[in-house]
């Protein structure tokens, strides 16, 4: 609720800004109680009984974290409570000490006045001289310091769906003896996830012992997200020096696996295994699709003789089905740099969109009964073997969260596409058949499709359109695509075209409806 | 749905501070001259334009010219007092805005930074007023019969005790 409000004013500080005062008056407090004030320790006992156990939503009962650790006597089962083994210990990973120029000139300035002054003969003039000499003798006293802090982080929820808005709170504590007169925090945010609310970031003057706690909310997506640094710039009180610091501090993870929802029944091309499945074949024996008749043999089950004509004519006829088979699915999805594209400026990212398609497919699949197994065309060798039941599902969906060849930015590395091919080739089982999930960037997903093709595992493209046609450029990509797909279509790959606003169902029962036809 | 964007500029109330110590130089330029205070008005309005639009270089042009008012009214007659008292005023002005303009550019403007600027600004005053104070007493009580070329030469012996030191 609190989330709301504050969005909805430019001046988003304003709540934040009544709580700070109060945060380093908090720090006071604490020091009260470590010397025994027995009101104030009480009074921070009952704020602490209060909160609840996932309140750190409000950004209090981390203060109380940090309260907790440094009167730890008397305070110890709320330490126990929240801070759930998040060690506030950090490391500096990297330092610098620069000059921020912010004083020079100010010599200069004094010089010329102290020699306007006595230009002038005038001793007011020379006294303001006398004070820009004070300036600089203010700026030049002081080293920045170098901080010793701690940093304590949680997240309201390690587990969000996706779409959540995780609400983390920060508290930085001063460990080391040094006034921090001037502190700029800024946390770091892993890459792929957005901030939404509150900046993730703050400036504060810390004493001994006294901490800042700030809170700022991100949007959930797909994946595992770390967040190990935080970055400090720390001032000298004249603003002179400063001193910039990378400090790792405590893994704390979100990870986001997004639920079990399939798309429609998958259209499977008629390559299949030996046990019972879904897949109609052209091979007759049981099955529930009349198929033809045939002389009757001894030992034919009874319920399969065709009743009918022995009535008519005497004669014993065995009827037989299109045997219904089980398919064995690998889903390939394309994540090769150029698959990285982006629809528009704001747009989804088709990459996004090609991992969700899978999920679907694969979901869809193990639902009807097939075995599936999911190969990544990316630099990382991401690779689940295809099986079926629930076990292979949860491992799939974990894989498919938190691989980080599946990560929302586009991969480094570069990938062999021979070498590759040979090492998927050898992994295929023979009755396997391939479903490649791709927006066919370039020519080389068509000709991984072909090579695919003719190695006698059937390939069904499911392609994600990242184009549009707003500009000569975009429209000019459009067609070559087009014509990309066109070129797979002739080569006997089933190609279903899933247009960027439409459901992937609904481009699936597109193409079934083409394919029937 | 993307994230908030970060305006890399002061939050509103920084221009507080600047503006605040930049009228306590006014005042003190208006007791000389007003030509001076017109000029110390000006460069103020400049400083502060630069804060708002974190533009180092205007709140550095603008402390300049704030500081030629302050000079300006001391050679048109204005006593030791305002003039002193007025220079810190000035460089309190011009350092407030100048660590508003960093802190806006390092953190942005929704980041409640009142606190440190507040804590920033109370120290250079302390400094600027204390320099003053023993400026003015020294100016007081000490020899006036000293040529003011003497204590030129004495002072530029303190600024360069001052560079040395940091050598």
């Amino acid at each position: 609720m609190s989330d709301g409000d504050r969005s909805d004013e430019p001046d988003g500080g304003d709540p934040e800004s009544g709580r700070r005062p109060e945060r380093s008056d908090g720090g006071a407090d604490l020091e009260a109680a470590a010397s025994g004030s027995d009101a104030t320790a009480s009074a921070d006992e009952s704020t602490a009984g209060e909160s609840p156990e996932s309140g750190a939503v409000s950004g209090g009962a981390a203060t109380d974290v940090a309260a907790g650790r440094s009167a730890a006597d008397e305070e110890s089962e709320i330490d126990e409570g929240s801070a759930a083994g998040e060690a506030g210990a950090t490391t500096v990973r990297e330092m610098h000490l620069v000059s921020t120029n912010h004083w020079v000139g100010v010599a200069t300035v004094s010089f010329l006045t102290a020699g306007l002054g006595v230009v002038l003969r005038s001793r007011p003039l020379f006294l303001a001289a006398v004070v820009g000499v004070g300036y600089l003798a203010y700026a030049n006293a002081t080293e920045a310091p170098e901080p010793s802090i701690s940093v304590t982080r949680s997240v309201a929820d390690p587990d969000p769906e996706p779409g959540d808005r995780v609400r983390v709170t920060v508290t930085v504590t001063n460990t080391g003896d040094e006034v921090l007169s001037d502190l700029r925090i800024v946390e770091q945010v892993p890459d792929a996830i957005a901030v939404v609310d509150g900046p993730a970031r703050t400036a504060t003057a810390l004493r001994p012992g006294a901490s800042v706690t700030f809170a700022y909310t991100v949007l959930a997506r797909r994946g595992r997200f770390t967040f190990e640094g935080i970055d400090v710039i720390a001032r000298n009180v004249s603003g002179s020096r400063e001193r910039v610091l990378d400090l790792a501090t405590a893994e704390t993870t979100i990870t986001c696996l997004p639920g079990l929802d399939a798309t429609d029944t998958v259209p499977l091309q008629g390559l299949t295994s030996p046990y019972t499945g879904r897949v109609s074949t052209d091979s007759a024996g049981e099955g529930v699709e009349f198929a033809s008749l045939r002389e009757y043999h001894h030992g034919d089950a009874l319920s399969r003789l065709d009743w009918n004509r022995y009535a008519r004519d005497g004669e014993l006829a065995t009827m037989e089905f299109r045997e219904e088979r089980m398919a064995t699915v690998v889903v390939l999805v394309e994540l090769r740099r150029a698959a990285y594209l982006q629809v528009g400026e704001d747009g989804p990212h088709v990459a996004d969109r090609s991992i969700d398609a899978t999920r679907r497919l694969f979901n869809s699949l193990i639902a009807t009964g097939d075995r599936v197994g999911v190969a990544a065309l990316a630099p990382d060798d991401v690779w689940l073997a295809p099986g079926a039941g629930p076990t292979h599902q949860a491992e799939a969906r974990r894989l498919l969260a938190t691989h980080p060849a599946l990560s929302p930015t586009p991969p480094s590395g570069r990938l062999y596409v021979p070498g590759y091919l040979k090492t998927l080739l050898s992994r295929l089982d023979d009755d396997a058949q391939i479903v490649f999930v791709s927006p066919v960037p370039d020519i080389t997903s068509a000709y991984i499709a072909r090579a695919l093709h003719v190695r006698d595992h059937p390939v069904t493209v499911v392609s994600p359109d990242p184009t549009r046609t707003d500009t000569p450029g975009r429209t000019l990509a459009a067609a070559e695509r087009s014509n990309r797909l066109a070129s797979l279509r002739r080569a006997g790959i089933r190609v279903v075209d899933w247009e960027g606003d439409e459901r992937l169902a609904e481009a699936l029962e597109r193409a079934r409806r083409r394919w029937s036809a | 749905m993307t994230g908030i964007e970060i305006t890399r500029r002061p939050a509103r109330r920084s221009l507080l501070v600047s503006a605040v110590a930049g009228s306590v130089a006014t005042t003190a330029a208006a007791l000389g001259s007003p030509a001076g205070a017109m000029l110390c008005l000006a460069g103020i309005a400049v400083l502060v334009a630069g804060v708002a639009t974190a533009r180092h270089g205007l709140v550095d042009g603008g402390g300049l010219v704030a500081f030629l008012g302050v000079v300006f009214a001391a050679t048109e007659g204005a006593t030791a007092g305002p003039v002193v008292f007025g220079t810190a005023a000035t460089v309190v002005a011009w350092d407030a805005g100048g660590n508003a303009v960093s802190l806006g550019r390092q953190l942005g403007n929704r980041v409640d930074s009142l606190r440190v600027e507040f804590l920033h600004a109370v120290a250079g005053a302390v400094v600027g007023l204390t320099t003053a104070l023993v400026g003015l007493v020294l100016f007081r009580l000490g020899p006036t019969r000293q040529p003011v070329t003497t204590l030129f030469v004495l002072l530029l012996a303190a600024v360069l005790l001052v560079v040395a030191l940091n050598r």
